[in-house]
């Protein structure tokens, strides 16, 4: 599946500082692969040694969060917008 | 010594009002490095203690910026009952992973606006974050700009 990748701010550094850019990838998890593959420590930026997801970083397949599809796992259509986006919060 | 509008601080302000009594968080566009708009950006978190910046909201507004020219002047977020400065939380997580604060800050540049509603009439302050070696010494290393309003 070809889909368009978008990513923002600080995970723009991992990516050449690209904000937009094609990829291929069946599921999430396979997309980060490419796309890591093709920029190697992308991954890294995301997960954890683990491979798990880092908490503070949303991954949003169009306009829906992962974490409520199926995380990793989600699979992927032509044409989706998988965008990689930094929390940013605080608090009193 | 940085110069807001009028309009802008009461936006903010009124954003705070709003929210209550949960925490609301924004940012604020500059043209030309002169603060010119608010966005107001849904707080997911929907907390009187914390927010968390919905974000494709921020998205949406990276890409403004990029087709406008516009700048990041500034990241605001009220708290409800307690000052206008960054709280030990709020430092750790202007840096990227949160807490690496011998990182540069994920918004070089910008500002942290915090609104305070613990006073009448609110409190409006704005803060630059800094590296530094730890949290502790990141917390003290916040700086303060005073504000004109204009």
């Amino acid at each position: 599946m070809s889909v368009t990748v978008s990513v923002t701010s600080v995970i723009q550094s991992a990516v050449n500082g690209q904000r937009q850019f094609t990829a291929e990838g069946g599921t999430v998890a396979e997309l980060i692969e490419h796309v890591d593959h093709d920029y190697p420590g992308f991954a890294a930026r995301i997960m954890d040694e683990r491979g798990e997801l880092l908490r503070f970083v949303n991954i949003y397949l169009n306009d829906e969060d992962v974490r409520y599809l199926k995380g990793k796992e989600t699979p992927l259509s032509d044409g989706d917008v998988v965008s990689f986006l930094p929390a940013l919060a605080g608090g009193a | 010594m940085t110069r807001i509008p009028r309009a802008v601080v009461d936006e903010m302000v009124a954003h705070a009002r709003e929210g209550l009594p949960n925490e609301v968080c924004g940012m604020v566009h500059a043209k030309d490095g002169a603060a010119t708009e608010v966005f107001r950006v849904t707080n997911t978190a929907a907390s009187p203690y914390r927010y968390e910046m919905h974000p494709l909201e921020m998205m949406r507004l990276e890409s403004r910026r990029d087709e406008t020219g516009e700048t990041l002047f500034a990241i605001y977020h009220s708290h409800v009952a307690s000052q206008a400065k960054p709280s030990p939380t709020d430092v750790r997580n202007a840096f990227f992973p949160p807490g690496e604060v011998s990182q540069p800050p994920m918004f070089p540049g910008t500002f942290y606006i915090l609104v305070s509603l613990a006073e009448e009439p609110p409190v409006v302050r704005a803060w630059r974050v800094h590296s530094a070696a730890d949290v502790d010494a990141a917390i003290a290393a916040l700086e303060e700009e005073p504000i004109e309003v204009v």
